[in-house]
C-alpha cells in the first residue's frame, strides 16, 4: 500500500483539482458511518417532527373548536356572563366507564352512567346559554361533544409524543406514528362535525332519521320514548309503527326502548321489524350505497341495541337492516347529496322488504336510527 | 401546559437546513462530474447520481414552501332546497340558520300552497387534497 502513494501522487491523486474528490470520499463515508451508528436515532428524531407538527394541527383544531363553540354561545344563548371558564371546565369533562370484571348486569349500569351523563352535559349547556331554545339546547351540547372529543384526541396524542420524546423509545413513537393518519382522519371529522352542528345542519348519520321523516310525514305523532316520537302509517296494507327521534334538534333518543314498548304494546304480534341506519363505508365501496342485511342496526355503546336484541328474542321476531353506506367523515358533517338520494333508495327497499316479507294486515316496525340534528318530521 | 411543545412553524429549520446541505453537495458533485467530462473521463454513474441528488432536494425544497394548515372547519357550499306541497314549484338557495328538513315556510308564490324544506345538502367538493 505504502509503495502505491508515489504512484498516486505521480498520478496527480493528491494533486489540486482532485483534493475536492478526497473530501468527497471523506464525507461518504462519514456519512455512512453516522447512518450505521445513529440511524435509528436520526429516524426516531425524524418521527418525532412529523408526529410535532401533526400534534400542532391537532393543538390548531382544539383551539378553533373552542373559539368556535364559545362564540356560538354568546350568539345563540345571550348569557349574562363569559362562558369561558365554564366551557373550559366542561372540555375537561372525564368519563369513567361501568366496571366489566363482573359483567352482570352491566348493560343496566353502562345506561344509568349515560343517562346522567346526558342530564349533566344538558344542564350545563343551559347554564351556559340560558336563553337557548330547547332546539339550540340540543344542538349545542353536540357542539360540546365534539369539541370535548377534539380536547381529549389532542391530549391522548399530546401524551404519547412527550413520552417517546422522553424515553426516545423507537416503539413508542412508531405506535403513534403508524395510528397517526387515522387519527387525524378522526379528528378532521369531528371539526366537520363541530361546524355542522353549530348551524344545524342535517348530518350524513341522520339518514336513517330522515328516512322515517320522510315515512312519517303529516301523520299525527306521539312520543313514545326518550327523545323519540312514532307515527302509525299505511303501507301496502299493512301498519307499520314509524320511529325516529324527535328533530330537528339533535339527538338520537332511546330506539331501543322505543321498539320494546311498541312492541309490549302489541303482545309481541309484529311480524317484521326494520331498522334503517347510516353504516360505515369501506374503502372502494360507493357513498350512499344501500345494503340490505340482518340484525339490530343501533351503534353507540350498545345499550339500544341490546335491547332490541333482548325483546325480540322473547317474542321471536325477525329483524332486518337496511344500510346506506357512508364514511367516518361523511357521516357526522353536513349530509351529501348522494346520501340524500340514497334516503329513497332506501325507502323503496323497505317497501319491497314490507310487500315480499309479510302479509297484508299485518303489523311492521320501521325505525330510523340517528341524529336526527336538522330533519324535523 | 404547552411548554413543551415548541409551535412547529409551516417550514421546519431542520428539514430546511439538511435539504440546503444536500442541494450544495449535490451541486459541487455535479460540478466535479462535469469537469471530469471536460477533461475527457466520462463518470456516467456519478453524474447521474449527483443529478438525482440534485433533483431530490430541490423537490424537497419546494414542497416544504408554505403548505396552507386546513384545520377541517372550512364551511361548505351547503344548499336548502324549498318545494312546494301542492304544484311542484321548487326554489334552491344557500343554507341559513334554523333551517331544517320538513321546516314550513310560508306561502308557495304560484298557487298559495305550503312550501316546506325538502333537502339540505353539502354540495359535491372534488375530493382527494
Ligand atoms: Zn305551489
Amino acid at each position: 500500500m505504502i509503495s502505491d502513494i508515489p504512484a498516486l501522487v505521480s498520478q496527480g491523486a493528491f494533486s489540486e483539482d482532485n483534493i475536492l474528490g478526497w473530501i468527497f470520499q471523506l464525507a461518504w463515508i462519514l456519512i455512512f458511518v453516522v447512518f450505521m451508528f445513529y440511524g435509528q436515532r436520526i429516524q426516531t428524531m425524524l418521527m418525532l417532527k412529523e408526529i410535532e407538527s401533526s400534534l400542532y394541527r391537532l393543538k390548531m383544531m382544539r383551539d378553533k373548536g373552542r373559539e368556535i363553540v364559545i362564540s356560538t354561545i354568546k350568539e345563540t344563548g345571550k348569557p349574562d356572563e363569559d362562558p369561558t371558564p365554564r366551557v373550559d371546565r366542561f372540555l375537561e369533562h372525564v368519563d369513567i366507564g361501568p366496571v366489566s370484571l363482573d359483567p352482570v348486569g352491566i348493560i343496566q349500569r353502562l345506561e344509568h352512567l349515560m343517562d346522567v351523563r346526558n342530564t349533566r352535559f344538558k344542564d350545563e349547556v343551559r347554564l351556559m346559554a340560558p336563553h337557548a331554545d330547547e332546539t339550540q339546547i340540543n344542538n349545542l351540547t353536540n357542539v360540546l361533544e365534539a369539541a370535548l372529543a377534539l380536547n381529549q384526541i389532542y391530549k391522548s396524542i399530546r401524551h404519547y409524543y412527550l413520552l417517546g420524546k422522553k424515553t426516545l423509545s423507537l416503539y413508542i413513537i412508531m405506535q403513534l406514528q403508524m395510528i397517526l393518519p387515522l387519527v387525524m382522519k378522526e379528528s378532521e371529522a369531528f371539526a366537520n362535525a363541530l361546524r355542522a352542528f353549530t348551524l344545524g345542519q342535517p348530518i350524513g348519520d341522520g339518514a336513517g332519521a330522515l328516512v322515517a321523516a320522510k315515512l312519517m310525514y303529516g301523520r299525527e305523532k306521539r312520543r313514545i320514548a326518550k327523545d323519540i316520537v312514532v307515527s302509525k302509517v299505511p303501507i301496502d296494507g299493512r301498519t307499520a309503527y314509524v320511529l325516529k327521534a324527535e328533530g330537528p334538534g339533535g339527538k338520537v333518543g332511546k330506539p331501543g326502548e322505543a321498539i320494546k314498548e311498541i312492541l309490549e304494546e302489541n303482545e309481541g304480534k309484529v311480524s317484521m321489524i326494520i331498522l334503517i341506519d347510516a353504516a360505515m363505508k369501506l374503502e372502494g365501496e360507493k357513498l350512499g350505497e344501500v345494503a340490505e342485511g340482518i340484525g339490530v342496526a343501533i351503534g353507540g355503546p350498545g345499550v339500544e341495541k341490546y335491547k332490541v336484541e333482548d325483546i325480540t328474542v322473547k317474542y321471536k321476531v325477525p329483524i332486518n337492516a337496511v344500510l346506506i353506506k357512508e364514511d367516518i367523515g361523511d357521516a357526522v358533517s353536513t349530509m351529501r347529496k348522494e346520501v340524500f338520494e340514497a334516503v329513497n333508495v332506501a325507502i323503496e327497499r323497505i317497501k319491497r322488504l314490507i310487500h315480499e316479507r309479510t302479509k297484508e294486515g299485518d303489523t311492521v316496525i320501521i325505525a330510523g336510527i340517528g341524529n336526527t340534528i336538522g330533519i324535523g318530521q | 401546559m404547552d411548554e413543551n411543545i415548541h409551535p412547529v412553524r409551516k417550514i421546519s429549520t431542520f428539514f430546511m437546513v439538511m435539504a440546503m446541505i444536500m442541494l450544495v453537495l449535490s451541486v459541487t458533485a455535479l460540478y466535479q462530474a462535469i469537469e471530469a467530462y471536460r477533461r475527457g473521463s466520462l463518470d456516467l454513474p456519478s453524474i447521474m447520481l449527483s443529478g438525482g441528488a440534485l433533483a431530490l432536494s430541490m423537490y424537497m425544497l419546494i414542497q416544504m414552501r408554505s403548505k396552507p394548515l386546513k384545520l377541517g372547519f372550512e364551511m361548505p357550499k351547503v344548499s336548502t332546497t324549498i318545494e312546494c306541497l301542492n304544484c311542484s314549484y321548487k326554489m334552491v338557495r344557500k343554507f341559513e340558520r334554523g333551517d331544517y328538513v320538513f321546516k314550513r315556510i310560508g306561502e308557495c308564490p304560484k298557487c298559495k300552497g305550503e312550501m316546506i324544506i325538502s333537502s339540505i345538502y353539502r354540495e359535491v367538493e372534488e375530493r382527494g387534497r
